[in-house]
């Protein structure tokens, strides 16, 4: 169970860290490796690089130890980890503790899900880390790979910028691991070494053991923490706001979207979007010809497959409130449409509306699922005023 | 900008309990009001979703009207308020995207009250031809 209580982050973890030196990545599986060897973990799902070590897919390693090429800190996001974790525990919880690692947004989607029942959290243990953001996969894919692990690499202890990351990750406001059971600390240590930070009574038990020097120099950590975060909130809130500008209008919103060529591949990776059948792949909305052929005598022409500007502004009545912007749309774009900033922009507006925030935590729930008897009232037209002016 | 010359379409979406019930109210009393809404019966105001009133408002309507008993008279006592919460998410992400949340409005109509639902019928037609015509009415790309 993860802990996403406030209350219980501040009583665990903070000024707990247990702080380890050397190379994080070696660090970190040797960590895993001694849960797994000494039992309190049965199993851990995370990235490994594939037989062709020029991608990075999910791995469910057991009880003899992780593969050798497991990488917890990938610089790709191939798959998004939610759905890793929802393909594992869509059908029930995992019957032995499994400890998942994810980066800070593959965990607010996992959170995400887990409200909206598709993960089931008990058994599983997460664990997340400071991520400097990750490459575009088609960068990845076809530039110097070795090039840019080094990069990445040197990355991932400094607060520097990743060099050629992917646009909405270079605007994140969400880039520690907090909130997870255990949280891998990057940011602060220099590269000389990582705190491991306990997140939850599950993290704390988990860390028992854990030779290392206690809290080392934490205070320093939170003040890097906080001083990126300031710099990366003026950045996102800029990117976004001059964003927003360019999609003004029906006719400048298109102009983005003109590329799109309707393969949906956007909804198919997204975290969030979970149902069996997309209601925009479904019959639902098709019409017959002569219907069609109205539309198009009425506007004066009719573009095919329809209602392309439907499918994107209705999947983001149904997604925008739980992205987390992940970026995983814009990776899986074929057409280079900046879907990562559309559906980011269109987040955070609707979360605004109900002071959301996805993924902060699981006692906050989903705001179409609760309601207050008294809020909006700048949505609605006024009744019992204008009632009362009435009589 | 107002385009007189146009008939401005308005769709509705108004709940069986009550909206719907005064619109029935507001015929059988021989109340004029506006002809440019096209009604369409629902059985709760909550079961709009945002989809419903972006079609019609990307398919050329001018104006997207959702009629529901007023919170808490509502007939499945929390219809409304989920309604509530479902159009402020409409009306948003249609301004953070360009289309304009004032051709959205959502309103509270009681059963008893045909003469409300005429008012608001013709104040919100009268807002939209003031509006005008709704841009996504000739866009081909849509």
């Amino acid at each position: 169970m993860a802990a996403t209580n406030k209350a219980n982050m501040d009583e665990v973890g903070m000024n707990k860290g247990i702080w380890v030196e050397g190379r994080a990545k070696k660090k970190v599986l040797e960590f895993l490796n001694g849960l797994l060897n000494s039992k309190k973990l049965e199993a851990v799902l995370m990235p490994a690089t594939n037989r062709t070590k020029d991608s990075y897919s999910w791995f469910l390693m057991g009880k003899d130890g992780l593969l050798e090429s497991a990488d917890p800190f990938p610089p790709v996001m191939t798959t998004q980890g939610a759905r890793a974790v929802s393909y594992l525990t869509k059908k029930g919880r995992a019957w032995k503790k499994t400890a998942v690692l994810l980066r800070p947004c593959e965990l607010r989607a996992t959170i995400e899900l887990a409200k909206i029942r598709q993960v089931e959290l008990e058994n599983l243990v997460l664990i997340s880390f400071d991520c400097p953001g990750a490459y575009p996969l088609e960068k990845y894919f076809n530039g110097d790979q070795k090039k840019l692990d080094e990069a990445f690499d040197a990355c991932l202890s400094k607060q520097a910028e990743l060099e050629g990351a992917r646009a909405v990750c270079s605007i994140c406001n969400r880039f520690t691991g907090r909130g997870a059971d255990i949280e891998i600390g990057l940011i602060g240590g220099e590269a000389k070494g990582f705190w491991l930070i306990p997140g939850s009574r599950e993290g704390e038990d988990l860390l028992e053991g854990v030779t290392g020097s206690a809290s080392h120099k934490l205070e320093a950590r939170e003040k890097a923490i906080s001083e990126l975060r300031a710099q990366r909130e003026e950045k996102r809130k800029q990117t976004l706001d001059s964003f927003q500008e360019t999609v003004k209008g029906p006719e400048n919103l298109m102009r983005v979207l003109s590329s799109c060529i309707n393969c949906h591949n956007c909804s198919r990776v997204c975290p969030i979007c979970f149902c069996r059948e997309c209601y925009f792949d479904s019959k639902a909305l098709s019409s017959e010809a002569d219907a069609m052929l109205q539309r198009a005598q009425r506007k004066n022409g009719l573009r095919l497959p329809p209602d392309l500007l439907l499918f994107h502004l209705g999947r983001m009545t149904h997604m925008s409130i739980s992205c987390v912007s992940c970026g995983a749309c814009e990776d899986a774009c074929p057409a280079d449409v900046p879907v990562s900033m559309l559906f980011s922009l269109a987040g955070r507006n609707t979360q605004a509306v109900f002071e959301y925030e996805p993924g902060r935590s699981l006692e906050e729930a989903v705001p179409y699922t609760v309601f207050k008897f008294e809020e909006l009232k700048d949505f609605e037209a006024p009744y019992i005023k204008e009632y009362s002016k009435e009589q | 900008m107002a385009d007189q010359k146009t008939e401005k379409i308005i769709v509705a979406f108004l709940c069986n309990w009550c909206t719907f019930t005064a619109a029935d109210l507001a015929g059988t009393s021989r109340l004029k009001y506006a002809p440019n809404i096209r009604i369409v019966k629902v059985m709760c105001s909550s079961r709009v979703d945002p989809v419903f009133i972006l079609k019609p408002l990307l398919d050329g309507a001018d104006g997207v009207l959702i009629g529901g008993c007023a919170p808490g008279d509502c007939h499945y006592s929390k219809g409304t308020f989920y309604a509530r919460r479902k159009i402020a998410l409409a009306k948003t992400l249609a301004g953070s995207m360009g289309l304009d949340p004032r051709r959205i409005r959502l309103s509270w109509i009681p059963a008893s009250e045909g003469p409300r639902f005429a008012r608001v019928v013709n104040e919100f037609t009268k807002q939209i031809e003031a509006l005008g015509d709704n841009p996504a009415k000739r866009e081909v790309y849509i």
